[in-house]
């Protein structure tokens, strides 16, 4: 059925940008949640904005959906393919293409790795602040298209945050530029609309002048209420540090058993609060957050940037690394007002309890953000409905604290049905009125974020069911 | 109880005059209100403390005028987690008053007298913007009363939060032309113990500037005033250091270079008969100073720009600018409106017109008020 | 939510398809595709670590090996960057080498491509063979011959050609005795691989390894009956062949404490041995024994601790790793600290350290494309450090970067860490290791 559309895109694209062989296109029929999966019609890997515009066109022209992916690390299914669409996979647009450090933002293409940009512009004593756990293959495109956060946004904030500008192919096939011209903000309403609005295929971010220095603390607990308590003391004392980061002893467990980053043993729960800035001001406030983690029963101070970075290599490959010691698992992303974290930790933990469902914790414990990780073995019957269950029990928990269903990874396939627990049919209606306006035809992405999508009035099509990816 | 009452002297948005004026107090009247005129199919035109009403078009038509000021409570205040929700007519001084206990603030730099509406629909900034961004940074949700009169909201009370699209942003900046904003929330920051101002003048602003943004002393602001033949470069320091910041900053700095005082015309608009703002790159700041023979004041570390034009020399000023740069009319007398063309060129006037047709399929919300008659 | 279940325990793991246990470690994070060479280049997810498992869980499952398939096994390096980056513990290494063995079962070569392989291994795992051709490859350069004789040789010969460039005038390399006495007080006694291409190409690396070891005080025993170690072979899937080549290496350093290995490839590979005879009770014990004593050059001095004085070496140089170092062995500082203690050596570091220089055993051989792009990448990276010598722990490597860069036009002189400690050690100072005519690669390769 896609037969002539790639006979059509390999005389548009380079020959060997346009994949249609079936075990070929099988290795793209998930990002980095794998839990649902769907071989594309076809995957293209386009070089530059034209090639994606021409792409979306021949789509549009013959009725056929598609979807954007980056590096395939996200976490929400958000770059889920279709099996009767196209996936535009955009790895090979990979230039950074200005650096303007008097201006301090960098234009870069959207297959550009996150942490590629740091590395391009630390001679000269900037960096590109989001960093995502998964900063070292992300793409920035990816990284706009979820908003992505990461560690250090308690502080610097998200993508969205850091994106001047973006160059974008919309759902009808033109290019155009996304800016702070006159006019709504589309910029920001694109940033994070994981892909549902068209491809990117230029980004301007903004750079930032690296801290002129950079205090971290790992402080171990007993317990995982002490360490809470500790965050809240912190960010009561009115100190925002660049991070604060928790996790308990089973992620302790999995990040040492991958990386052997050396945790106080016997911790119930370790925190990484990390301060940066000018001399002055780190100096007098991480003598404050010292004094204010007493109850911590080891306090270690990172000597230099290498035993820093081995403290954050354990947290930041806690995900994978819990892999190491449950055959399966999932990763949730709720929020919760900081200072229900206390009470929601308890009730994860009660959860776990009662369910015999083992949850690793690994969050952003300054800005709310929690990571539970679920662990199940999928070799076993039912235990993964089991986790699913825990899973959309910790998200309830979030929405009645007044928090979020997700903080970074996007609502995507994975979360649309949870969409309404948070959200009103009339806010869901009213965020798809932006939809209707950019892709009436509703092929951008289709499928991702909402849990029913909105009819578009002048285009009268049949309600589209839920992403036919199939479940594993 | 909703006050309701006939348009009169005092009430003209831009010299129309509302043939009526509803003054809300909860959200539930507002809403009702827009229902109300949905159902006639009535024009409404949203409007706060007054701050910014002379800014954009003028409305091609105003049957209500719908004031936001009794929308006035601060809904919660929840210190812990450095967030606030307040309702769309609380002025910002009053916001900061409630704030302040807690050793917290919105750090926004807008008229204090603005509302918290107003400030959102006009998406102003001030100063601080260098460090903190502009109200879409700081804006973690909000609710709007919609054209058909659906309370609808988008983002929450969280800091950090990506579930569904980000329509605050949207909204921010549109003027009242997609909804009325009832209802907002934000993320905090702490009040540093100390400020500290750093003034520099002379010939090479730029090279200030740059000194400034490259160093990592980390100002909260980097402003300036003046013109080709001089101007004042004032940086601002905020945190439990910031005097010893601000004499790093001096020395750095070198030349004049001195810890002052805030200036008088901190944060505040240049007068005149016209008001542009102009967005460039930081590194364009001396073709800025030299563009016009005008007296240029802004954020020089983010390149945003205000110039005071006299009315006869700002359609030539304006084209000028516009050659290069976007440059948007804030204010000029009405006669002038269709001369200058208020908000010049886009590249997404296009997707705007869309935006607008899907939200406000009848064109009855402040219709006129934002770039290309939207 | 709140149903008690069954105490379900951590999931053991599987008896009875190991194989499927070890693709289900995978949980396509994602973290090794930027180390992955041949994604770097193609950005392609079907060449990259996480793509390849994918492949192979599908071939796994039942799908047919296909041309296709084979092809992007065909084109992963092995250079197992993506098991160092891996935080997950997949076992990369076993996956390809299990795969590659499965292509050679499974997948029918073209006769170009059959021929092309016998080639390979009729020639490099035996030294004397590998000397016959030294002489007609220099007479096959200098007469442009070349192009008339037969395909196989005229991709077989950059290869060589570019090696024989870095080799000493033929005819120079003597042996090494069998024994070579400590000086000073003894501390060791150790066995000395001589290796395939290292001997017959690098001579002066031997010599020089057998020097450092000496002055080190170690009796340097470099058995008479030793060939090939069998990385080659193992690394390409010929795993029959490859067990042969174990089986004489283990019977010929049965008798010495500690095995020094100077080239990665083979010490990699040697490790490999306890593994590779996992399943057989008549040679488990044995070859577990001799992968234990097993070490890299500079793993052993830094385990043994530095006594000869270095005396300086006057030199800006670039240290590259050997993938069969670093990601095969996890050996990355032992070489590192061994040159900066070396008086006078301004060591700098290479960009993208991780990312593979393209030779990987006989890959630029079966992959020419793909490694010279590779090469080339590397070339400019190396190029950046502005280093005047380029120091690596591989015969391959060397080869591999130094013509990259002769084809940019760029000279640079080549060493071993054993040559640079010799050197040092010897009190030779920085001309040796940079005046060796031969030593720098002039020509372009092709």
């Amino acid at each position: 059925m896609l037969q002539g559309l790639a006979e059509e895109l390999r005389r548009v694209l380079r020959p060997d940008s346009v994949i249609d062989d079936p075990v070929r296109l099988r290795t793209y029929e998930c990002d980095g949640l794998t839990v649902h999966r769907a071989r594309p019609g076809l995957v293209v890997l386009p070089e530059a904005a034209e090639e994606v515009a021409a792409v979306v066109r021949a789509c549009v022209a013959r009725g056929v959906p598609y979807v954007a992916r980056g590096s395939g690390t996200g976490l929400s299914g958000g770059a889920l393919p279709r099996t009767d669409g196209v996936l535009v996979v955009t790895s090979r647009m990979r230039r950074i293409l200005e650096i303007d450090l008097d201006d301090q933002r960098a234009v870069v293409e959207p297959g550009v790795i996150n942490l590629d940009v740091s590395k391009a512009v630390r001679p000269d004593g900037y960096h590109y602040a989001p960093d995502p756990s998964s900063q070292q293959i992300c793409s920035i495109g990816g990284n706009v298209a979820e908003n992505s956060g990461g560690a250090h946004c308690l502080k610097y904030g998200f993508t969205a945050n850091h994106v001047l500008a973006c160059e974008i192919v919309t759902p009808e096939g033109e290019i155009v530029t996304l800016d702070d011209g006159p006019g709504y903000d589309l910029l920001g309403a694109f940033v994070g609309a994981e892909g549902t609005l068209g491809i990117t295929t230029k980004v301007t971010v903004r750079l930032t002048r690296n801290p002129e220095v950079v205090q971290t603390l790992l402080a171990a607990f007993s317990s995982i209420e002490q360490a809470g308590e500790a965050v809240s003391a912190i960010i009561g004392a009115g100190i925002v540090p660049a991070a604060i980061e928790m996790m308990d002893a089973l992620a302790i467990e999995a990040a040492e058993a991958a990386v052997a980053c050396g945790y106080p043993e016997n911790a119930g729960a370790v925190l990484i609060v990390e301060l940066d800035g000018p001399e002055p001001e780190v100096a007098h406030q991480f003598a404050q957050v010292k004094a204010l983690c007493l109850d911590a029963f080891e306090q270690r101070v990172a000597r230099d940037d290498a035993d820093r970075a081995l403290i954050w290599k354990g947290r930041k490959s806690a995900f994978a690394a819990v892999g190491r010691i449950s055959p399966a698992y999932i990763v949730q992303d709720g929020v919760v007002p900081r200072t229900s974290l206390p009470r929601v930790l308890a009730s994860i933990d009660r959860l776990s309890r009662e369910s015999g469902v083992k949850v690793a914790n690994v969050f952003h414990a300054g800005d709310g953000n929690l990571h539970p990780l679920v662990l199940f073995d999928d070799a076993e019957e039912g235990a993964e409905e089991r986790a699913e269950g825990v899973s959309g029990a910790i998200l309830d928990l979030c929405i009645t604290h007044g928090g979020s269903i997700t903080g970074e990874h996007g609502v995507g396939v994975d979360k649309a049905r949870y969409m309404p627990r948070m959200f009103t049919d009339a806010d869901l209606d009213t965020m798809q009125l932006l939809r209707c306006a950019l892709d009436p035809a509703g092929l951008c992405n289709p499928g991702k974020v909402f849990p029913t999508p909105r009819l578009c009035g002048e285009i009268p099509r049949v309600r589209r069911g839920e992403p036919e990816g199939e479940l594993y | 109880m909703s006050a309701s009452r006939p348009g009169g002297p005092g009430d003209e948005v831009l010299g129309v005059r509302p043939v009526r004026v509803e003054r809300p107090e909860t959200v539930e009247e507002a809403a009702e209100a827009l229902r109300r005129a949905h159902a006639e199919g009535l024009t409404v035109v949203p409007r706060g403390n007054g701050t910014r009403l002379h800014w954009g078009g003028v409305p091609r038509s105003c049957d209500v005028l719908l004031d936001t000021r009794s929308l006035d409570r601060v809904v919660e205040h929840a210190a812990g987690d450095l967030v606030v929700t307040v309702e769309a007519g609380v002025p910002l001084a009053r916001l900061a008053e409630v704030l302040s206990p807690a050793g917290q603030q919105l750090a926004l730099d807008s008229p204090v007298e603005a509302t918290v509406g107003g400030a959102l629909a006009t998406a102003s900034a001030g100063p601080r913007r260098l460090l903190y961004g502009t109200p879409r940074d700081l804006l973690i949700g909000v609710t709007v009363v919609r054209a058909d009169g659906a309370i609808v909201k988008s983002g929450g009370k969280v800091v950090k939060n990506v579930a569904g699209y980000d329509l605050g942003k949207l909204y921010t900046g549109s003027f009242g032309t997609l909804g009325l904003i009832v209802r907002a929330s934000f993320r905090l920051h702490p009040v540093p113990a100390q400020h500290a101002y750093v003034t520099v003048s002379g010939r090479e602003p730029l090279k200030a500037v740059l000194a400034l943004l490259h160093s990592p002393l980390v100002p909260s602001a980097i402003e300036l005033d003046g013109d080709a033949s001089g101007s004042e470069v004032v940086a601002l320091f905020e945190g439990s250091a910031a005097q010893a910041r601000a004499a790093e900053a001096v020395r750095l700095l070198g030349g004049d270079a001195r810890v002052g005082e805030e200036p008088a015309w901190w944060g505040a608009y240049p007068e005149g008969e016209v008001l542009v703002e102009l967005r460039a790159k930081p590194s364009e700041l001396p073709d800025v100073l030299s563009v016009g023979g005008v007296r240029v004041r802004g954020s020089a570390g983010s390149g945003v720009w205000f110039l005071a034009v006299p009315a006869s020399e700002a359609a030539e000023l304006v084209v000028r600018l516009r050659a290069r740069w976007t440059a948007i009319v804030r204010h000029a007398p009405v006669a002038l409106h269709d001369e200058l063309d208020l908000w010049g060129p886009s590249s997404t006037l296009a997707l705007t017109r869309r935006v607008k047709d899907q939200f406000d399929p009848g064109h009855r919300l402040s219709p006129g008020r934002f770039i290309g008659g939207v | 939510m709140s149903e008690a279940t069954p105490d379900a325990g951590a999931g053991a793991p599987t008896g009875d398809d190991p194989f499927g246990a070890l693709l289900d470690d995978c949980v396509h994070c994602g973290f090794c595709l930027p180390t992955c060479p041949t994604y770097v280049l193609w950005g392609e997810e079907m060449d990259s670590p996480r793509g390849r498992i994918h492949l192979m869980a599908q071939h796994h499952e039942g799908t047919p090996l296909t041309p296709e398939m084979a092809g992007h096994f065909d084109a992963c390096l092995g250079c197992l960057a993506c098991v160092s980056s891996c935080p997950s513990g997949v076992q990369y290494d076993k996956l390809i080498d299990h795969t590659r063995a499965e292509v050679e079962r499974e997948h029918p070569r073209t006769v170009p491509e059959r021929a092309l392989r016998a080639a390979i291994f009729a020639l490099f795992p035996y030294p004397r063979r590998l000397r016959a051709v030294r002489g007609p490859l220099r007479l096959y350069q200098a007469s442009g011959l070349g192009r008339v004789v037969q395909p196989v040789l005229a991709r077989l010969s950059p290869s060589l050609a570019a090696m024989e460039r870095l080799a000493p005038p033929l005819g120079r390399a003597r042996r090494l005795p069998e024994r070579i006495g400590a000086r000073g007080e003894r501390r060791a006694a150790v066995g000395m691989l001589t290796g395939c291409v290292q001997r017959e190409f690098f001579p002066q690396v031997n010599s020089a390894t057998a020097r450092v070891l000496a002055l080190e005080g170690c009796d340097v025993l470099v058995p008479k009956g030793q060939g090939c170690c069998g990385a080659l072979s193992l690394h390409s899937g010929r795993t029959e062949e490859a067990k042969a080549f174990a089986r004489a290496t283990i019977e010929a350093f049965e008798r010495v404490d500690a095995i020094v290995v100077n080239s990665a490839g083979c010490g990699s590979a040697m490790k490999e041995y306890a593994a590779l005879f996992a399943d057989e009770p008549a040679w488990a014990a044995r070859a577990a024994a001799l992968s234990g004593r097993t070490r890299d050059f500079s793993e052993f001095l830094s385990e043994l601790g530095p006594r000869a004085r270095r005396h300086p070496v006057e030199v800006t140089a670039a240290y590259h790793d050997a993938c069969h170092l670093a990601h095969g062995q996890g050996i990355r500082s032992q070489p590192r600290e061994l040159l900066r203690g070396v008086p006078g050596l301004d060591l700098r570091e290479v960009a993208d350290p991780d990312v593979c220089c393209g030779s990987a055993g006989t890959y630029n051989l079966l992959q020419p494309e793909a490694a010279d792009a590779l090469g080339e990448r590397k070339a400019i990276q190396v190029g950046a450090t502005e280093a005047e010598l380029l120091i690596a722990a591989n015969p391959g490597c060397t080869a591999q970067i130094a013509s990259a860069l002769a084809r940019r036009g760029t000279e640079i002189a080549v060493a071993h860490p054993a040559q640079v400690l010799d050197a040092s050690l010897r009190g030779l100072g920085a001309t040796p290791l940079l005046s060796h005519p031969d030593q720098i690669a002039r020509t372009t390769m092709r």
